[in-house]
Order: C-alpha cells, then sequence, then structure tokens
C-alpha cells in the first residue's frame, strides 16, 4: 500500500506532533508514504475558491502523475480538497479550464482521476479493520474515549459522503474506538464545529463551543478526547485553558490526535507519540496506558 | 390505525414547567401527523397549541421534531415513524424559546433577524415599463434561493446558534445572499455591508449543518461563504477578519503554505498591544512543552514560486 | 388604542401590495394578519401572472381573454383596469427583485397558461406565488410599515355606516385590542375551507367576508366558486398548476385516452370534461406528466416533482397521477367598485375576499396574483386618499367591552360530544356534493336544511379551551361561524340562479339564460337574515 503523503501545515506548524506520530503509525502499519513536498496549501476554507481550486487541483496532477492517491491527516485538509475534487470531477469544462489557464504552464494535467482519503477513512476502506486489529498490542481497555471528527470530515454530503455505503464514514472513529479496545464515550457535539474557523472573528463563542464539547466529555466522564483533526485539536487543547474561564470550571481533558490514539495501541509508547507536547496535560491517558503496558 | 402522541407542553398561564401530553387517536393508513395533531385538537384537547397553515408542504409553518427528527407535520407520515411501534413523540424544534406547547418564538428566532440583514432590493431608477434584460442563469440561481420557506431547520442544525443566540443564523444570511447577489439592487455593495454586521457572516464556522439541514437543497453554508467572499473582494469586512485573510494569503503566497506564528500575531494586529499579549501565555506554554518549533523559522516549501504564480493570476483575473 | 390612517387586514399578495401603496402615497398605514405574510395562501400559487408584452398580445387581448372566461358575467371596464394595469405592475415587481424565468434575449419569458389565447403568463417556475410574496414582503420590510403578526381580527368597528377600526385578538398577547383607522382594508383571502378537501390553506375560511357581511356590507357572486381541474385527491388536495398542461402534459383516462378538449380551454369547461369522463363509466383521470420530459419537468416544476412524491409518493417522472376537480378559488367576494370601496364607508376590500366584477363566473388561469397587485395597489392609493379626506371620528371604545364579553361568553369548560372539526367535515363533503360542480334544485334545498342544522349545532357548542394565549380553538370556533353564514350565502344564490353559467352549472337548468341573468346577485344581511338582490352587468370603472 502506497500513498502520496499530504501532511499538510499544521502538522509541522501548531501541532509538531502530529507529523512524527502518522508517520510512525505508517511505517508501523506497512503503509508506504511518498510525501508531496511541493504542493500548497488546500486554502483551508481561508482562501477564495477562485485560488484554491487551482492549488488543489496542482497537488491533484501531481499525485496522479506518481499514480497514488492522497492521504490526508487533518480533517479541513481533507474537506477541503474532497470539495475542490468534487468539483474538478463533477465539471470537465471547469477543470480543462483550470488546466489550461493554470497548470499547462508548468506541464501539469489533472485528469480527475485522484481519490483523496484521510487516514481514518483508508484504515477502514482500504486497510481493512482485520489487518489493523491483527496488529492492536495495546488493547486500550478501560480508556474513556469521546469521538470528535471535524466539520470536514463529515459534510457537505456530495463530496464527503456521496454514496449510502460511504455514509458509515460519519461514524468511523466511534467504531474505531471501540476496535482499538476503549470505552466510547458518546457527546452530542462530536459532529458539529470546534470553533476554530471563527478564532478570529468571534472568540467568545469560539471558546464558548470549546467549553461545550470537551465539557460535556469529561461530564460524561470522559478520559480524553480523539480527534483526526489538528486544527480542533488547536482549539480544543490549545484554547481549553481560556475555555476553562469562560465555563468557571476545570475541564482538563485530554485531546489526542488520530494517529498519537492509534499508535498508542499499536504499541508505541506516549512518549514516542509526543503526548507531552499538548497544551493540557496528558498524564491521564499516560498513567492509563501504563497500566495496560 | 391506533397512535399515541406524546406531546411537548407547555403552559404559559399556568406554571410554565415544561411537560407531556399523551393521546391516541385512530387514523388512516396514509395520514399525516398533522392530520394526528388536528384531531387530537378537535377532539381530546382543545388547549393543545400548534401553528399549522398551508397543510401540504408549502409554507414551513409547522415545522417540529417528531420522533427526534425535525421536519414538517403537514407532509410526514404517521406510518412512517411508528415502524418501532404506534408511538410518536412532538417537540418543539431545539435552540429556539417556545411559548406554547409546540407554539415557539419565531420572530426571536427568524422573523426579527431576517429583518435585521435588511432584505429588500434598492430598485434602480429605470423605466416604469422596461424590465432590467437578465439571462436567466442568474435568475435560476435566485429562484433556488427563493424556494427557502423559512422553515428554519437550518437554524435548528446550527452549531453558532446553541453558543450564541444572537448570531444572525443561516436562514437570515441566506436571505442576505439573495439581495446581495441580485444584480438588480441600485447599489450591491451597499448590500454587501451585511458582512460589516456583528453577529454575521464572519460568526459562521461554515461547517455544512445548515447546508446538510436544509430540506430544499438551497445550500445555505455555501450561500454564506459566497457572500463573506464577495465582500471582501469589495473591501467590506471584519477588521480582525481581514488582516488574517490577508495574513493567510500572503504566507501562502510567500512560501506556499501557512505561517501560524505570523498568522496569530498578524490577526491580532502588530499595534493592537493588549490583543498580542493575550497571546503570549498559550504561547509561552507552547513554547515550553514543545509545541512550536525552535528556533522559529517558516521557510518556503519547494514549489512555492508555482504557488505564487498561481495567486498572480488569479488575483489578475479577478480584477 | 392605535391608530393609523390605513389599515390593512391580511398579509398575503393584496394585502401587501395594498400596504405598500398606501404608505408611498403618504398614509400611517399599519397591516394587521392572522398568519405571519409570508406563511398565507397566496405562497401556494404555482403558474404564475398574466401580463401582456410583446407585439403578438395587447392588453385588449388580455381582456377579450378574461371576459371569455367569465362566461358574461364579468365587468368589462373593470377587466379593463386590470388588462392595462397588469404589463406595469409585472415590471414593478421585476425590478422589485421577482426573478422571473427569462427568454433567451433576457426578457421576461411567458408561459401557456390555461385559456389565456396567448402565452402571457409570467413565472418563477412553479413557485409564482411564494417569491412574489416573497418580494413584495421585502418592499413591505423597507417601507417600514408596522405590522400586527398573528392578531385575529374578530369584529369591524361600525358606526352609521362608517368603519372606524377593527378589533383584533393578539394570539400571543391574548389580549383583545380596538384598532383605529380612517380606512380599513380587508385582504383577508377567500373561503375555499368551505368545500373539503380543497386547494386552499387552514386559514382560507372567508373571515373578511364575513366580518363585512355582518357590519352591513355586501357579497356578490357568491354562487360562482372555481374548482380546479388537476388536483391529487388526498386529504386534503394537492394541486398541480395547470401550468403543466401548456408544457406538453396530457389529460387522459383509464385507457390512456387523451381527453378532448383538455387544452387552453377555461378552468370550468376542463372540469366539466374530467367530470364527464369520469362519470360516464371513464373511472379515473390521469395527467400524464412525462411529455413534458424529465428534464424540463424537474427544472420548471420542481416544487410539482417534490411534493408529489413527499406528500402523494408518486413520481411524476415516471406514472401518470390520478387527479380530479377540487374546490379552488371563488370568484365573488365583498361587492367593491374600481376604487375597492364596499358599501359601508371607510371600508374597502381587494384580492380574494373581494368580488372586483373582473371574475365573473369564470376566472382566468393567471389572474388571481395579477388581480391581488394591480388592485392591490390601487385600491391601498384609494384608501389614502380615502383617509386624508375623512372626517376624524373617535373609535367607539364601548365596542370593545362588547366584544370581551361576546366572546368570554363562548367559552366553558363544558364538555360536548359534537366538535368543531365534525361539523367542519361535515360542511365541506356536503359543499362538495351538493354545491360543487353540479348542483340541482333538490340538492341545494336539501345543501340549505342541513346547513341551518350545522349552524345549530356550532351555536350550541362552546370553545373548551379557557385560556387566552394561542387559543386556536377560539380561532377556530369564530372561522367556522364565518364559513357556515358564508355557506349559507353560497347556497342561496346558487338557488336562485336558474341557469347554467361558468362555474355555476345547474343540471336542471343546463342553458346559459342571457335574457334573464347576465347580472349578479348581491346579498346582505336584513333583520340578521340574508336578503337577495339583483343587479345587472354594467358597472361603471
Amino acid at each position: 500500500m502506497k500513498y502520496a503523503f499530504y501532511p499538510g501545515c499544521v502538522s509541522r506548524g501548531g501541532c509538531p506532533e502530529l507529523y512524527p506520530s502518522a508517520v510512525k503509525v505508517a511505517q508501523k502499519l506497512e503503509v508506504e508514504l511518498e510525501e508531496l513536498k511541493d504542493v500548497g496549501c488546500t486554502g483551508a476554507g481561508v482562501l477564495p475558491q477562485y485560488l484554491s481550486d487551482p492549488i488543489n487541483a496542482r497537488t491533484f496532477a501531481k499525485a496522479e502523475g506518481l499514480g497514488l492517491p492522497i492521504m490526508t491527516i487533518c480533517s479541513t485538509c481533507q474537506g477541503v480538497m474532497a470539495q475542490a475534487n468534487y468539483r474538478l470531477k463533477s465539471d470537465p469544462a471547469y477543470r480543462e479550464k483550470i488546466n489550461r489557464e493554470y497548470l499547462a504552464e508548468e506541464g501539469l494535467e489533472y485528469r480527475g482521476t485522484t481519490e483523496v482519503k484521510h487516514l481514518l477513512w483508508i484504515l477502514f476502506e482500504d486497510y481493512g479493520l482485520d489487518r489493523l486489529k491483527s496488529l492492536i498490542r495495546r488493547p486500550l481497555k478501560g480508556l474513556k474515549v469521546s469521538p470528535f471528527y471535524g466539520c470536514f470530515l463529515r459534510r457537505p454530503p456530495e463530496a464527503i459522503t456521496p454514496t449510502k455505503e460511504l455514509s458509515r464514514r460519519k461514524n468511523y472513529l466511534d467504531e474505531l474506538i471501540e476496535i482499538l479496545g476503549a470505552d466510547l464515550v458518546d457527546i452530542s457535539g462530536k459532529g458539529k464545529c470546534c470553533g476554530f474557523p471563527i478564532l478570529t472573528a468571534s472568540e467568545e463563542n469560539s471558546l464558548a463551543m470549546v467549553a461545550k464539547h470537551t465539557g460535556e466529555s469529561k461530564e460524561k466522564g470522559a478520559d480524553c478526547m480523539v480527534t483526526p483533526c489538528p486544527l480542533c485539536h488547536l482549539n480544543l487543547d490549545g484554547n481549553q485553558p481560556r475555555a476553562q474561564a469562560v465555563r468557571g470550571e476545570k475541564i482538563d481533558l485530554p485531546i489526542i490526535h488520530l494517529p498519537q490514539f492509534v499508535g498508542l495501541a499499536l504499541g508505541f509508547d506516549p512518549e514516542e507519540m509526543q503526548l507531552k507536547r499538548h497544551i493540557v496535560s496528558t498524564r491521564v491517558v499516560e498513567s492509563r496506558v501504563e497500566m495496560l503496558a | 390505525m391506533q397512535i399515541t402522541f406524546k406531546v411537548y407542553r407547555k403552559d404559559p398561564e399556568g406554571n410554565g414547567k415544561p411537560g407531556r401530553s399523551e393521546y391516541t387517536v385512530d387514523l388512516s393508513d396514509d395520514a399525516t401527523v398533522m392530520d394526528g395533531l388536528l384531531k387530537i385538537r378537535d377532539e381530546l384537547d382543545g388547549t393543545l397549541a400548534f401553528r399549522a397553515s398551508c397543510l401540504r408542504g408549502y409554507c414551513g409553518e409547522c415545522t417540529m421534531r417528531i420522533s427526534g427528527k425535525s421536519t414538517f407535520a403537514c407532509t410526514a407520515k404517521v406510518s412512517a415513524f411508528t415502524k418501532k411501534g404506534p408511538e410518536i413523540a412532538l417537540d418543539p424544534i431545539r435552540n429556539i424559546p417556545v411559548i406554547k406547547d409546540l407554539v415557539f418564538d419565531w420572530d426571536a428566532f427568524l422573523w426579527n433577524k431576517i429583518k435585521a440583514v435588511k432584505p429588500w432590493l434598492e430598485p434602480r431608477e429605470g423605466p416604469a415599463n422596461e424590465e432590467h434584460r437578465l439571462p436567466d442563469a442568474v435568475m435560476k440561481d435566485l429562484r433556488q434561493v427563493m424556494s427557502c420557506y423559512y422553515c428554519g431547520l437550518c437554524d435548528e442544525g446550527c452549531t453558532v446558534l446553541p453558543v450564541d443566540f444572537d448570531f444572525l443564523g443561516p436562514a437570515a444570511l441566506t436571505k442576505a445572499y439573495r439581495v446581495a447577489f441580485d444584480p438588480r439592487d441600485r447599489d450591491g455593495k451597499e448590500r454587501l455591508r451585511i458582512a460589516e454586521q456583528p453577529k454575521g457572516v464572519w460568526d459562521c464556522v461554515h461547517c455544512f449543518e445548515a447546508s446538510e439541514h436544509c430540506p430544499r437543497g438551497i445550500a445555505p453554508t455555501e450561500r454564506i461563504v459566497a457572500l463573506r467572499d464577495k465582500a471582501f473582494q469589495m473591501g467590506i469586512s471584519h477588521e480582525k477578519v481581514a488582516r488574517h485573510h490577508q495574513s493567510f494569503a500572503a504566507s501562502v503566497k510567500e512560501s506556499g503554505w501557512v505561517d501560524e506564528g505570523r498568522l496569530a500575531v498578524e490577526s491580532e494586529g502588530l499595534t493592537n498591544i493588549k490583543g498580542l499579549m493575550k497571546l503570549l501565555p498559550t504561547a509561552a506554554k507552547a513554547l515550553v512543552r514543545g509545541k512550536a518549533p525552535l528556533p522559529y523559522v517558516h521557510s518556503k516549501r519547494p514549489g512555492a514560486d508555482r504557488i505564487k504564480k498561481i495567486f498572480e493570476k488569479g488575483e489578475r483575473e479577478r480584477k | 388604542m392605535q391608530e393609523f390612517d390605513v389599515l390593512v387586514i391580511g398579509g398575503g399578495a393584496s394585502g401587501l401590495r395594498a400596504a405598500i401603496a398606501a404608505k408611498r402615497a403618504g398614509a400611517a398605514v399599519a397591516l394587521v394578519t392572522k398568519v405571519h405574510p409570508l406563511r398565507t395562501n397566496t405562497g401556494v400559487a404555482q403558474g404564475g401572472l398574466n401580463a401582456p408584452f410583446g407585439k403578438e398580445d395587447s392588453s385588449e387581448r388580455f381582456a377579450e381573454d378574461t371576459l371569455l372566461a367569465g362566461d358574461g358575467l364579468s365587468e368589462p371596464e373593470l377587466v379593463r383596469i386590470l388588462t392595462q394595469g397588469a404589463a406595469e405592475e409585472a415590471v414593478w415587481l421585476e425590478r422589485m427583485g421577482v426573478p422571473f424565468n427569462r427568454d433567451g434575449e433576457g426578457r421576461l419569458d411567458r408561459r401557456r397558461f390555461g385559456a389565456n389565447s396567448q402565452p402571457r403568463t409570467c413565472y418563477a417556475d412553479d413557485r409564482t406565488g411564494h417569491i412574489v410574496l416573497q418580494v413584495l414582503h421585502e418592499q413591505f420590510l423597507r417601507a417600514e410599515i408596522p405590522s400586527f403578526e398573528e392578531w385575529y381580527v374578530t369584529s369591524l368597528a361600525v358606526e352609521d355606516g362608517t368603519c372606524l377600526g377593527v378589533i383584533g385578538l393578539g394570539m400571543r398577547s391574548g389580549k383583545l385590542e380596538g384598532f383605529a383607522a380612517r380606512a380599513v382594508i380587508l385582504a383577508t383571502g377567500g373561503f375555499t375551507r368551505l368545500y373539503l378537501p380543497s386547494t386552499a390553506s387552514l386559514g382560507t375560511t372567508g373571515d373578511g367576508l364575513s366580518l363585512a357581511l355582518s357590519a352591513g356590507g355586501r357579497l356578490r357572486d357568491m354562487e360562482m366558486v372555481q374548482f380546479h381541474p388537476t388536483v391529487v385527491p388526498k386529504n386534503p388536495g394537492l394541486l398541480i398548476t395547470e401550468a403543466v398542461l401548456g408544457e406538453g402534459a396530457e389529460l387522459v383516462d383509464a385507457n390512456g385516452g387523451t381527453i378532448a378538449g383538455s387544452k387552453a380551454v377555461p378552468r370550468e369547461k376542463l372540469c366539466g370534461s374530467i367530470m364527464d369522463t369520469i362519470e360516464n363509466g371513464g373511472g379515473s383521470v390521469f395527467l400524464d406528466l412525462r411529455p413534458i420530459g424529465k428534464e424540463k419537468l424537474s427544472s420548471r416544476f420542481p416544487q410539482t416533482c417534490e411534493l408529489l412524491r413527499t406528500v402523494a409518493g408518486l413520481d411524476a417522472a415516471k406514472d401518470p397521477i390520478a387527479i380530479q376537480p377540487a374546490a379552488h378559488r371563488p370568484m365573488g367576494g365583498i361587492e367593491i367598485n374600481g376604487q375597492g370601496e364596499t358599501a359601508l364607508a371607510g371600508l374597502f376590500a381587494v384580492g380574494e375576499c373581494a368580488s372586483s366584477g373582473v371574475h365573473g363566473a369564470g376566472r382566468l388561469a393567471g389572474n388571481t396574483l395579477t388581480e391581488a397587485v394591480v388592485f392591490g395597489r390601487r385600491v391601498g392609493e384609494a384608501a389614502a386618499r380615502y383617509a386624508a379626506s375623512a372626517p376624524k371620528r373617535s373609535f367607539p371604545a364601548p365596542k370593545l367591552s362588547d366584544e370581551e364579553r361576546r366572546l368570554g361568553a363562548l367559552t366553558s369548560k363544558n364538555s360536548a360530544s359534537d366538535s368543531l372539526g365534525k361539523i367542519h367535515g361535515e360542511l365541506g363533503r356536503l359543499m362538495n356534493e351538493k354545491v360543487g360542480l353540479a348542483r340541482n334544485q333538490t340538492g341545494l334545498k336539501e345543501a340549505q336544511d342541513r346547513l341551518q342544522h350545522l349552524k345549530e349545532r356550532h351555536q350550541r357548542l362552546r370553545v373548551g379551551d379557557t385560556s387566552r394565549i394561542y387559543n386556536y380553538q377560539l380561532t377556530a370556533y369564530l372561522e367556522l361561524g364565518s364559513m357556515l353564514s358564508l355557506a349559507e350565502v353560497v347556497v342561496l344564490a346558487a338557488q336562485a340562479r336558474t341557469e347554467s353559467r361558468g362555474a355555476h352549472r345547474r343540471t336542471d337548468f343546463p342553458e346559459r339564460n342571457d335574457e334573464n341573468w347576465r347580472r349578479h346577485i348581491s346579498v346582505s344581511l336584513v333583520d340578521g337574515g340574508p336578503k337577495l338582490q339583483h343587479k345587472p352587468v354594467g358597472i361603471p370603472g
């Protein structure tokens, strides 16, 4: 199995622990990664489409040239690229226009064949759960975990859950938590927004969302929350101390990246997954994991 | 068939505490939930309050939660909700103040917010006997937006409203789109001033919940994003957001990827000492935990020059 | 007490247009409406609105078609007001923001609709009413007109033949309040809920007609009730716009044979052909939408496809749809002149609650929305003019406490085995069977007798809900009262008209009789009972 790896900006910027843990997990799973190095940011929903669609078309063309599907480790990268890919695949005239105006100069062409998949989807759809289960070295028994997907890994439907079968994607993280042996602590906001996109415009609302999601999870007895989106992580982890102040009570809920979570079950130590780099202390998770040895 | 409705109750003239009443009625096999409600009010309990108007899916007046699913009582077949048993729970939709039973506060939830976006055209001066000549494609987009029946389901699904009821919400912002994207308005830019309003487009998290909840496929989230992009292009924005977007775009343009450190600082504004100070504790903690890589450098990605070209070309064409 | 120059009752297209026009004419205007404007019955209109454009068409040709559909009972001078004002109002709507469908040159596209001899009907897909309503509401908001939404008007305040305002019940506040006004415009919509099934919204109960009648106003052409030919006969009646016939759809019998005379004919004739087929052993009649083609069907009739699927569980692109005629829209209503004035000074009426003289015995498809905007504007302006010159008179305050007592006496905790719904159900079926598409003296007499019983049952009933806030049982009681009093008028007028004309088809008098019956039947209350008068066609404009 081989993928063109699109790590995204945050996995080496604001969440530097994500990139190495993802790479280590891929190695353990024997998933070969060829990193796309000379490609641009997806636009993250901040850049307007007229800029981000050509940039993403370029990325897809590069992967197409390698003959590889793209693997992402960020719900936002995944969502923005999936939406762009949907437009480019479903509208050949639009694709041709972008090829002509933006890619031809570099000798590139996007023919519309590249698949873009988040690591989470790959585990379910390509890798296979039986194979994954066979590699579990440390079932995370007794660890109580809430899922938090990140909006763009669930919506919009035409790009993310285009078929009835793929609507199961909305539940992958819930399933994975149980597959890896942990206890699922469901929360009402697991598919909602973390608040990151409005951190600039409306910090108060953004922090209120952090408080709402992490607070509910904590109240329901979770030890931690796992997310496939580093932007959610930035807000839920990085801004949790300030959200606590809004809520007026301690929350202290560790937020774990998806690859870290999988890595722990595959037998990596918390140190190897760089849990110590998080803002909210991950001590609870570490001690649980150490107990499971 | 015998159906038992378990209906949310609240009496504003009594103790005001929410409760639930149970009614069992006999209905035909293809009856709708509205048939059941009308029968209950007529034969069993005249005090039950709920709204209804068109009775056949045109108007959105009877939106409610039917056994957990928000939809219209007038088009919802009873049989679709009784597969597990002949019981149906009826509740007001969520995120909205209830006045009495299933009657909630449309004014606060929707009508007042629609008024707040000043949703009308300022028509251009022109001959009274001649229409604007416009391609149908432009009109078609507006017709699609105006197929909205103000049912409130996008607002119910909204991520922001539960933490901030004052947020204008997707329904009202979609109405704003309808006006801002109508080429017949006297001053399109003036219409986009909506983008300067607090609690408006910049407070939207574009999570696509609204689009997913819209029963008419109007895609409110995409409308809000389009409104925002257009406003931004016209130089109308939220001050901090504008800085954030400019910084984001400049970073991608120059290096191919996002410089988060620069983004945080520039978004607050280089002269905004108070805002910058606020960033310090998080930044310090991040440094201690090794979250921010040191020494702090943001280097160009390979291929950055290509990205820059795309930017320059795209920006040129927009102008 | 709130005071205004002009008070508009009813938030549909006519009411909003009248309010906007009155405000522009300088009046202090307010709107009182029992449902929010965007929930009114205008929203269910689909096909479009007629306006003559282009070289092929003219207001004269439009008038000819309207008069033909009116079957000798339309008023030519009033029809001319409609047809001459139509194009300007359609353009006004366009300039205010209605995204009408366009032709290849970007001009207003017009579809073939009903018995219009020209493609004359401007449209916005199959949601014209819904979209026109929104644009009117937008301009209504722009005009900053105070709006009392979810207020139910329980009576008119009339003294010495002059209307001085209304008394309304605030659904949300539960309070009864007086609204003083120099001019009151009734724009309360029709009374099609007299019939079950029908194509109308829940609130289309003739409130305004009943208010006008009991306050001394007159009702005209009440026996003329249009049935819509193509309705899916599922409760409560799902209308498919007749515009589909102009776009290629076919009406077929059970064997797939085309029904003769089903294109470009007045609705009354079309309903007749359908009923003949059903009654002469044809069984059912189907509307076959497939000839329109899948793409055009979903692009031009998106709402029709959606509602057929969700409400009736049918796929318009796959199966022919069983249809039958159902009560749709009365031609008659509160008698007005060309300025919207009624028999009472200071009381105006417009739209479906009014008899403007335009529709006669049969209404041309696409004329309802046109009438709403053309007459809405005209009557709004006339009311503003009247208000500017009317002497100031104070609101008769005692009427408020009288009304409080009257409503109080209606409520009582006594439980009864009878119910409003049962009475309404019987009324609706009775009207459909005996006062529907085909009528005769025996049936009408029977209807008259049974109506008396229904009225007695209604009078014996009490409103069990003694609350004030959102007491929908109380408003339903008042609405049923309106319907019963109007049903009596419809039945009496239908008995009196011993001929067949337009929507009024008497099996015992199958011929049109111009010698005796080119005249209107006008009804008012004398000593509490309805009294009929005849007025020949020929009202000055």
